[in-house]
């Protein structure tokens, strides 16, 4: 890079170069679709901007990514060491949500970054003993995490400073604050939740500069309860990090372990640990409580369906049962509660409870009272201590007396960074209408969204992958979170905007976070040392012993008793508000990779439902798909009817952070005309009742609605069901599983009676017959070495096929989180399709998760089973022979490749393929006008482009594709092992939905290698003559031969609740 | 076969016949009712013409298809007219190497209506792809992109049995019309109409020569288009059962689909002539016995077929696979009961009512029973298609399929071509086989006895 020596200013728009918005309006008026071009972010120039910035601190930093502010942008003459044009690169950084960060690892192509990974090197996420996949270490990544990718690329994204009066620009705010304009000193800032230590730098600077400053924090998701739970229980806040790998027995009170918990992906990494029936380790066993279905309960040996509201108490008499007492509760929950009490009892020291954040804050001290007295503390369950800050309100204090306060008139001046708390403020504090009384509001946010409408000013924020930043993992590990790419639309981030009230001007991220770095972290030392442990942080993504500290607090004394609630019944209806698996909170409303992406349980997309039990439905004479008012007090919302199984009675389940007016045009716009998706829970919840209220009455309104999910809806027909060879007969053959005590004794006594036995293999008649699974054509052979004779001619010849790859996928571990899902969306450029597309079926994910429901009582306590389902990438494909012109075809290393030059879409192998694992490109689905969020054509939307993965062809119209075991990557580790002139090692080849599995339930690699963990895992299937081993192929009678295994579910019920299975037919009978 | 016969002048049975099919033709103005259908026709063209540019532009999305049902109402055509196409081969290469004289009053019009159904049967596999612009891969055209069909896809069999069959289809059409192109040219008032029926004509003299080399190439088209009666539709039910679609999945396909094509064939051949008799003054070529004759053909094929719907019922609950039990199980009692009632009512139940003379004699009752047997067996193929798809090995992966508007439009253009194609032939070529039906006159042996 060099310079040309003058002091050019670095401008990023024609705009801000003239300077002149009449320019700015002649252009537009002149020349229409030039001056879209000009302004256009992603014109060819500003690409190159962007890019070059990207070379340019690639090649100084070296470890990382920084902004550089006067810059000429020249072709390069000399290439920056380190720096291969097209190949990626990639940098670790960290995204927060609700104030807990995840570790990343992100691609960077060309200086775009393009996909995200979770940091494997993370000690939080790696846990005490790193989970090994091969020779590679893979951590797992949430779904939102791998969605956020798509929102950096948002092209709803805010690009300009907007105040009430019109168009603004970062200096005319400045200037409010320079000129006085405002008086800092009576400034409230309103922040999202947050663990930023700078940003608690800056906080403790303006409140010591400014006394009379107020700070607030809300999180509509608040996890406050558990703080105000234990700080009721120790007399301070701790935050409970439960060590499932170490557990035999968990019970989860409404705690969504594994999705929504802040810590879910490590839990679920550490329950794949505890769960493993191959181990020599006795596995654990899951207890849950709760209303709605969550992945805990999905993956519970004993699920407890009770309204959240009664949860309280049935802990109390499992308190009492621990103790000795008898429960007074009758029925199934009475067994429950006295078998689970024996059954902690027996495991002293080695069983933790869990509650969720739904839970009232007693039901956490309770919590922490039982595992207390049960030994969990310093084995099973470890308690962090956040360092002293001062005193914070909990985030509904906060946002009550901030809308109290503004409501009486008493804020001047009001700074929101991040959040948007007109939408997802409790509706009875009526945030919005104090706001309008505040005479300088200022909203920092991606979006003009809600909030922003409403202020007087609103700024553009930065995403986390385009600005400097800090942040804390669950166990309090910081994190340097680091920028992959210059803001794309001029946003700031809030740690430099809020150093404009500190002081003065705005800050520069980068140097603000080094300078809370060096004050905080690598304190004393010289410049060398500081500068080496910075580039250290930046390089490994985190700081080591940064952790929280782990406290061993005592004994607590008595807690107050847990609140007694009216039992909840057709007079007394609970509604209980869940984050939503589409949106988090209503923040990732736009992004159209997570409205489509089928929610784990419902398999609802593109909208959210009220969850109601079926037998409730009936009692209320309402239908699936009816259109309902939940009235609420004084407040009422008009949602449809989802009839779901497993759900409590009476208590209904919304999904918040849907029904948005101002999200973009994937979400709702109301300045396009584009209706929000799904319907706004918000409305209905108050500041006491934040998470559970009760005292709900449901009407009918006559009206229904159209909800689409990608899978049968659960309620088929009595002939699909219960006909020969229907759901009921296939679904033992489809997901085997069986008792851990029946797999222990089959290993060891060989005794395939005892599991896997008949009723789990199909047996197609002559299917015994020699030569019954001959193939007709000569089959392709992938042995290592490996002599045949040749078909042509009769020679006997001999060939070698080096890598033969196979997968396997361990149900026991699969949680159903859709994390592989999302990966592969981002990784294969698979495109969205649009609610109306997923209606008829057309929904084009590579990889899915089939949710069964199996069990004698479907309606109340129904069984759930995951099966993540991909291309099989079968050695006799059905799919290849029926091609007419060779479009798909196998490689020598076994996988069923796509030609997609080749495809002319008659769509015959799809019809062939038996796991329907194919999707076909109906539709031109990038460039669709009507494709959410509108075409990639259109002018707005090329910023999109710059997300594709440059290393998959994407897709047109009339082709076919299918996964395929990320070839692309297979590719990449092949040229470099073959320029090492080495054969790849096991685990060296990654597939995206693998890396993204938080519980490793994923498996890659190379059957050729006996030793590689693929094999392994292979070895556990049958044998044609052994058809009773823990792996499975799917639909194997078909004889297509699958490269990919399943690991039948183990599961370890309580023995008090299930009696074990004797027999066979009980098994099966149990199974479905 | 009795005329008749003018003993005076043994002429006057021939001039008979060509005047009876001739005048149809030469009078300035066909028939009302022939421009009724054709407007009629022509708007369904339209139709067809819409559907299929706003196909070409969006793509085949505009379907119902979905991927779980990935064919749907386009192959369900394509069956349907490939079947309808049987009739007319049928007639003219197996009843004529069975002489059967009858065939001789309804040939010319079924081996056209055989070519029109070839037509839009072609169209539609060819629509239905994702990039018809490249449905040219499907040949095996040398190339320097390294591409070769992929020869053990039924698909391309499809594709050599159907374009076999249309060629050979089309040549015995036209070899058989020759003479009769002759006669129209020697009877054409004006210069367009002589010029082109003599270039069709071939320069036809009716020399004894010619007519020796014609009965020679007569019979020899006729050998070879018969196995191709048995083999197109044995080839298209190929598209099934080779692959592993429950319900798909079976060995009856071939003859079953046979003779459900001739089924559906003579019944639309019974659709088409009977009006078409009517409106031309043909009764005293196409005769009643003619018609009677052919709703007993009907009633023999649709009994094979119930035949066949029985034998599948008793092969999958006989085969011990569950998928086959319940793939059978689900078409008559899942979701798309109704369609499998429709099938087997119109198909296999209505057409018994020819067992009685009155029904096989009366135009209207004959009329009703073959446009609902051409509707049942359309309804066969949706059920074949549509209910095994929709429910395969994995419930995970089960849907209903819904077609769209667009799928109608489809199917109602393709009728639009079919009429429209038809009702030109009706009034430009002549629609009776004039030499064969004098052939079969008494008057034509006369000298031999």
């Amino acid at each position: 890079m060099s310079s040309l020596g003058k002091e050019t200013k670095y401008w990023r728009s024609l705009a801000e170069l003239e300077s002149s918005d009449e320019l700015d309006s002649i252009v537009a008026r002149e020349f229409p679709d030039q001056a879209a071009e000009l302004s256009d972010p992603l014109s060819r120039r500003r690409f190159m901007q962007l890019m070059g910035a990207s070379v340019a601190f690639a090649g100084v930093a070296g470890v990382g990514c920084r902004r550089w502010e006067r810059e000429e942008i020249v072709p390069l003459s000399n290439r920056p060491e380190d720096y291969v044009p097209g190949v990626n690169r990639y940098f670790a950084t960290a995204m927060e949500l609700s104030g807990v960060a995840s570790g990343l690892v992100v691609s960077s192509f060309d200086g775009r970054p393009i996909k995200i990974e979770g940091n494997p090197e993370h000690p939080f996420l790696a846990g005490n003993g790193p989970r090994e996949q091969g020779n590679k270490r893979t951590s797992g990544s949430s779904s939102f995490a791998q969605a956020s990718i798509l929102g950096l690329y948002d092209p709803d994204r805010s690009g300009s400073v907007r105040r009430a009066e019109g168009a603004g620009s970062w200096d005319d705010f400045a200037a409010l604050v320079k000129d006085q304009k405002i008086d800092p000193s009576q400034v409230r800032v309103l922040s999202e939740a947050t663990s930023s230590p700078t940003m608690a730098r800056l906080r403790d600077e303006l409140l010591r500069r400014y006394p009379s400053a107020r700070w607030y924090e809300y999180d509509p998701l608040t996890t406050d309860n558990e703080h105000l739970g234990t700080k009721m229980a120790f007399g301070r806040p701790l935050r409970p990090l439960a060590r499932l790998d170490r557990s035999r027995v968990i019970v989860s009170l409404d705690a969504d372990l594994f999705y929504f918990h802040p810590a879910a992906v490590r839990y679920a990494g550490d329950f794949a640990v505890a769960r493993d029936p191959d181990s020599a380790r006795p596995m654990t066993r899951l207890y849950a409580i709760e209303s709605a279905f969550t992945t805990t309960g999905a993956k519970a040996d004993h699920r407890l369906a009770v309204p959240s509201s009664e949860i309280g108490s049935i802990l109390a008499e499992l308190e009492g049962a621990i103790n000795g007492a008898t429960p007074k509760a009758a029925g199934k929950a009475g067994r429950f509660i006295s078998a689970l009490a024996e059954d902690l009892r027996k495991h002293r020291g080695r069983s933790v409870l869990v509650a969720g954040s739904k839970q009232p804050p007693a039901v956490h001290a309770l919590v922490a009272k039982i595992n207390h007295s049960l030994g969990a503390v310093g084995t099973t369950l470890e308690y962090l201590r956040e360092p002293p800050g001062p005193e914070r309100l909990s985030h509904v204090e906060s946002i009550k007396s901030l809308a109290a306060d503004m409501n009486a008139g008493k804020v001047e001046t009001l700074l929101i960074l991040g959040g948007n708390p007109v939408y997802d403020a409790p509706a009875d504090v009526d945030f919005a209408a104090g706001l309008r009384k505040v005479k300088t509001s200022i909203h920092l946010s991606e979006h003009y969204d809600e909030t922003s409408s409403t202020c007087s000013w609103h700024l553009p924020r930065a995403n986390y992958l385009e600005a400097w930043g800090d942040v804390r993992a669950f166990d309090g590990t910081i994190s340097i979170q680091q920028p992959l790419i210059e803001p794309l639309w001029q946003g700031k981030s809030s740690i430099e905007v809020l150093t404009l009230f500190t002081s003065g001007d705005y800050g520069i991220g980068r140097g603000l976070v080094r300078t809370t770095f060096e004050a905080q972290i690598a304190r004393g030392g010289d410049e060398r040392s500081r500068e080496s442990a910075w580039r250290k942080a930046l390089h490994d993504g985190f700081i080591t012993g940064t952790r929280y500290q782990s406290v061993t607090p005592s004994r607590p004394g008595s807690t107050p008793a847990v609140a007694e609630v009216p039992a909840i019944g057709p007079n007394n209806i609970e509604v209980v508000l869940t984050g939503s698996s589409h949106t988090y909170d209503g923040r990732f409303a736009n992004n159209a990779w997570l409205q489509e992406t089928p929610d784990f349980m419902t398999k609802l997309t593109w909208d959210n439902a009220a969850l109601v039990n079926p037998n409730t439905a009936d009692e209320l004479g309402i239908a699936h798909g009816d259109m309902i008012r939940i009235r609420l007090g004084s407040r009422q919302v008009e949602v449809p009817v989802y009839t779901m199984p497993g759900q409590a009675k009476f208590s209904i389940a919304l999904a918040l952070g849907h029904g948005r007016k101002r999200a973009g045009r994937v979400g709702g716009s109301v300045d396009d005309g584009i209706e929000g998706l799904g319907f706004d829970g918000y409305s209905l919840r108050t500041s006491d009742s934040m998470y559970v209220a009760t005292g709900a009455a449901v009407e009918m309104t006559g009206a229904s609605y159209a909800l689409v999910s990608t899978q049968d809806h659960w309620k088929i027909d009595k002939l699909g069901k219960e006909g020969a060879g229907g759901y009921d007969d296939r679904m033992p053959t489809l997901i085997r599983s069986c008792d851990v005590d029946d797999y222990q004794g089959y290993k060891k006594a060989k005794n395939k009676d005892l599991c896997f036995g008949e009723g789990h293999e199909v047996k197609l008649p002559l299917g015994d017959l020699p030569g019954r699974n001959r193939s007709l054509w000569q089959e392709h052979r992938y042995d290592r070495d490996q002599k045949f004779r040749r078909a042509s001619d009769g020679r006997t010849v001999s060939r070698s096929s080096l890598y033969k790859w196979g997968m396997a996928i361990d149900l026991n571990k699969c949680t159903g989180c859709n994390s592989c899902m999302l990966a592969c969306q981002s990784e294969n450029n698979v495109p969205v399709v649009g609610k109306e597309q997923v209606a008829n079926s057309r929904e084009m994910h590579w990889i899915r998760i089939d949710r069964y429901f199996t069990g004698d009582d479907v309606r109340d306590d129904p069984r759930v089973a995951y099966q993540p389902l991909t291309c099989q990438q079968c050695e006799n494909a059905p799919c290849e022979q029926v091609c007419p012109v060779g479009a798909t075809i196998h490689s020598r290393e076994g996988l069923n490749d796509m030609v997609y030059n080749r495809c002319i879409g008659t769509r015959y192998c799809m019809n062939n393929c038996p796991y329907k694992v194919r999707r076909f490109n109906f539709l031109h689905y990038q460039n669709r006008p009507e494709r959410p969020g509108g075409s990639l054509e259109d002018a707005r939307n090329k910023v999109r482009q710059l997300l594709f993965n440059p290393e998959v062809t994407v897709r047109s119209r009339g082709v076919m594709e299918k996964c395929t075991f990320c070839v692309q990557r297979i590719q990449n580790k092949k040229i470099v092992a073959k320029n090492e002139r080495r054969s790849l090692r096991d685990g060296e080849i990654v597939t995206a939905c693998q890396q993204a599995c938080p519980s490793d339930a994923i498996t890659f690699g190379d059957l050729n290698d006996p030793d590689s963990q693929v094999s392994k895992a292979h070895k556990l299937a049958q044998p044609a003559n052994n058809p009773s081993g823990r792996g499975y192929e799917l639909l194997r009678e078909l004889n297509n031969k699958p490269r990919n295994i399943f690991l039948a579910e183990v599961r370890n019920p309580n023995t008090a609740l299930e009696p074990p299975a004797g027999s066979d037919s009980k098994q099966s009978s149990s199974h479905g | 076969m009795s005329t008749a016969a003018h003993v005076e002048d043994p002429r006057a049975a021939f001039r008979e016949i060509t005047e009876a099919v001739c005048v149809a033709h030469e009078r300035p103005q066909p028939p009302k009712a022939w421009y009724v259908a054709m407007v009629i026709s022509l708007g369904m063209l339209g139709v067809l013409g819409v559907s299929l540019i706003y196909l070409f532009i969006t793509g085949v999305g505009i379907w119902g298809n979905n991927n779980v049902t990935a064919w749907g109402w386009p192959i369900v055509n394509f069956v349907f007219w490939i079947g309808i196409g049987h009739a007319g081969t049928l007639i003219s290469a197996i009843l004529y190497l069975m002489r059967q004289q009858w065939r001789t009053s309804i040939n010319r019009a079924a081996e056209a209506m055989t070519i029109f159904a070839v037509l839009c049967a072609g169209l539609f596999p060819i629509i239905h792809t994702g990039r018809p612009w490249l449905a040219y891969f499907m040949l095996p055209l040398p190339n320097d992109m390294d591409m070769w069909p992929q020869f053990r896809s039924p698909l391309m069999w499809d594709v050599f049995a159907v374009s076999t069959y249309g060629t050979t289809s089309v040549l015995f059409w036209y070899m058989g019309m020759v003479p009769d192109l002759a006669t129209f040219r020697d009877r054409a008032k004006n210069k367009i109409a002589q010029l082109a029926y003599g270039i069709l004509a071939l320069g036809w003299r009716g020399s004894a020569r010619q007519w020796h080399r014609y009965e020679r190439a007569y019979l020899i088209l006729a050998a070879l288009a018969t196995p191709l009666v048995l083999s197109v539709h044995s080839v298209v039910s190929f598209d099934f059962a080779v692959s592993q679609v429950p319900g798909w999945h079976t060995t009856i396909f071939p003859p079953y689909f046979v003779a459900g094509a001739i089924f559906s064939g003579f019944a639309m051949v019974l659709t088409l002539m009977i009006p078409a008799r009517y409106l031309f003054g043909l009764e005293k070529v196409i005769k009643k016995s003619h018609i009677e004759a052919m709703c007993k053909i009907t009633l023999a094929t649709g009994t094979m077929v119930g035949f066949a719907y029985g034998i599948e019922l008793f092969i999958a609950w006989y085969s011990g696979s569950m998928y086959e039990q319940f793939a059978f199980l689900n078409r008559g009692l899942g979701p798309y009961w109704w369609a499998y009632f429709l099938m087997v009512t119109c198909n296999v139940v209505l057409p018994q009512l020819f067992w009685f003379k009155t029904c096989r004699t009366n135009p209207w009752i004959i009329m009703v029973l073959a446009i609902l047997v051409n509707v049942g067996m359309w309804f066969e193929r949706f059920v074949i298609i549509v209910t095994s798809l929709a429910r395969t090995m994995l419930p995970a992966a089960w849907s209903y399929f819904s077609p769209t508007l667009w799928d109608a439009a489809t199917l109602i253009g393709s009728f639009g071509l079919f009429f429209t194609l038809f009702l030109l032939f009706c009034r430009y070529l002549p629609i009776v086989a004039i030499s064969e039906v004098k052939n079969t006159l008494p008057e034509a042996h006369a000298g031999k006895h």
